[in-house]
């Protein structure tokens, strides 16, 4: 039986990576999916990889505007959200010594600030008993050297999960984070910074310190996150589930 | 098509409660269940109840030639094992001030010794896929009074997973802790009373006790390839109780 069938899923960073992937299985478990995205050709490119039941809304979590947007076109297409995915993220490696305020401002911006609004703008079309699923990083509690302004705002993604459970209560609304662990992306060469030879060097040496020896794949991120959107996770809410071969578990 | 087809299971702790409600649920996903508990009018009940994909093994998880004849059985029946769910467990309160050795004893014996051997025996039937839960509890990140030894013992089973997802490096076996928090078992709804589940349920933010299937589905989550990038990790469903 289809987990997700006439859910209405809203994801945003849903052109590539864990949320290509997860907007791929909603839709196997019958869901309709809106995925947002900051460029037009990629998300042209998602929805012909996810094949039906997509509608894209071209737009950057950061720009209120966007947002509301983006909400505008679900409320005409659908009326209702009873999921939201909310994964876009940034992140640039940047040591302290040397990092500057727009790298500093540019990461809180996308992570925090556009991750807040992106929930808050989302309640008034949100359905009682739906669910919330943010992503967070293993960076959360981990100290990684060059990427402290990424692994500070990926804790106040954590965080938010707590007071929103709360907050929510009252609609039956879950909320929970979900934290990766190093995954097979193609985010750790586009928005690093890295080369590609870096890029290999920094995976390799991911895969190294997980306890299951491997980055992880897309798919599982949204197999995990497919879990969390419905009902087999009825009694969770406030967690930050990590999904991460065990790296940060350990 | 169910996503445990083919997959034969062992559930510690399962006549009853939480393990039976696991049972259930792999059952539906297609698994043959092997059920260990210590009171056969319980594992007789629960067979009944299940059906012809489960099968009852009497004995208790603190009793080493006990875990043994199970494995014997799954062996003799199956000859591999996928899924094993290490979840039974005991405590009792009693208050700092109180405690006796034999509570210390009979606690840690049941949920600490009984989990790592009810693991250990288990290894040399699974392989690559496989996929360990250990039950452990909100009772383990916090304090509840009287329960000194019960949620340390539960901390125990928390740390368990840490270690052997870095023993197990290497073979394809995962191993994740599920930590349940108020549910409403028969056994607590009867110790409870209407009252206290009321009272239970509104301690968490869902204002509710789970419903011992909600549990079962988590299982099956982790017992399933659904789950397979994770281990080592502990998994809350406890209605966000523990959680902020």
């Amino acid at each position: 039986m289809k987990k997700l069938k006439n859910k209405v899923a809203v994801i945003t960073g849903g052109s590539s990576g864990i949320g290509l992937a997860t907007a791929k299985r909603f839709v196997e478990e019958g869901a309709h999916v809106v995925i947002t995205g900051r460029r037009e050709k990629e998300l042209k490119e998602a929805a012909a990889f996810i094949e039906r039941n997509v509608t894209t809304v071209a737009g950057d979590v950061s720009r209120l505007e966007d947002l509301d947007r983006v909400y505008a076109v679900v409320n005409e297409k659908h009326g209702r959200i009873d999921i939201l995915f909310a994964n876009a993220g940034a992140g640039t490696i940047a040591p302290l010594a040397a990092a500057t305020e727009a790298h500093f401002d540019q990461t809180f911006d996308v992570n925090v600030k556009g991750l807040f609004f992106t929930v808050q703008k989302a309640l008034p079309l949100f359905s009682d008993g739906g669910s919330i699923i943010l992503t967070s990083s293993v960076s959360n509690v981990l100290g990684l050297p060059g990427f402290s302004t990424y692994a500070a705002s990926k804790a106040a993604v954590r965080n938010f999960a707590r007071a929103w459970t709360l907050e929510l209560k009252d609609r039956k609304i879950r909320v929970n984070s979900m934290s990766p662990g190093p995954i097979e992306t193609p985010a750790l060469e586009t928005t690093t910074g890295l080369t590609p030879e870096q890029a290999e060097q920094a995976a390799a040496q991911f895969a190294s310190q997980v306890p299951m020896g491997r980055r992880g794949k897309p798919e599982e991120i949204a197999a995990a996150v497919t879990f969390l959107a419905s009902d087999e996770s009825s009694y969770i809410t406030g967690v930050d589930f990590a999904v991460d071969g065990g790296l940060a578990q350990v | 098509m169910g996503k445990l087809e083919g997959k034969v299971a062992v559930i510690t702790g399962g006549a009853t409660g939480i393990g039976r409600a696991a049972a259930r649920r792999f059952i539906e996903e297609g698994a043959f269940v092997f059920i260990f508990g210590r009171r056969q009018d319980a594992l007789d009940a629960a067979v009944a109840d299940l059906g012809p994909n489960a099968h009852a093994v009497k004995g208790s998880v603190s009793d080493e030639a006990d875990l043994d004849r199970l494995y014997a059985a799954v062996r003799a029946e199956r000859g591999t094992l996928d899924i094993v769910f290490a979840n039974a467990g005991a405590g009792s309160p009693l208050p700092l001030g109180q405690i006796t050795a034999e509570h210390i004893n009979e606690t840690f014996d049941t949920n600490v010794k009984g989990t790592i051997f009810t693991i250990q025996k288990a290894l040399p039937l699974m392989g690559p896929g496989g996929s360990i839960i250990l039950t452990g509890s909100s009772a383990g990140t916090t304090g509840a009074p009287g329960f000194t030894a019960y949620s340390a013992s539960k901390a125990a089973v928390r740390n368990l997973a840490r270690t052997w997802a870095e023993d197990l490096k290497g073979t394809g076996i995962r191993v994740n802790v599920l930590s349940p928090g108020a549910t409403a078992t028969e056994l607590a709804k009867e110790a409870l009373g209407e009252e206290g589940q009321k009272a239970y349920g509104a301690m968490t933010p869902l204002q509710r006790m789970a419903d011992p299937a909600e549990i079962g589905a988590v299982a099956a989550f982790l017992a399933s390839p659904d789950s397979s990038f994770m281990t080592a990790s502990e998994i809350a469903v406890d209605g966000g109780l523990a959680q902020l």
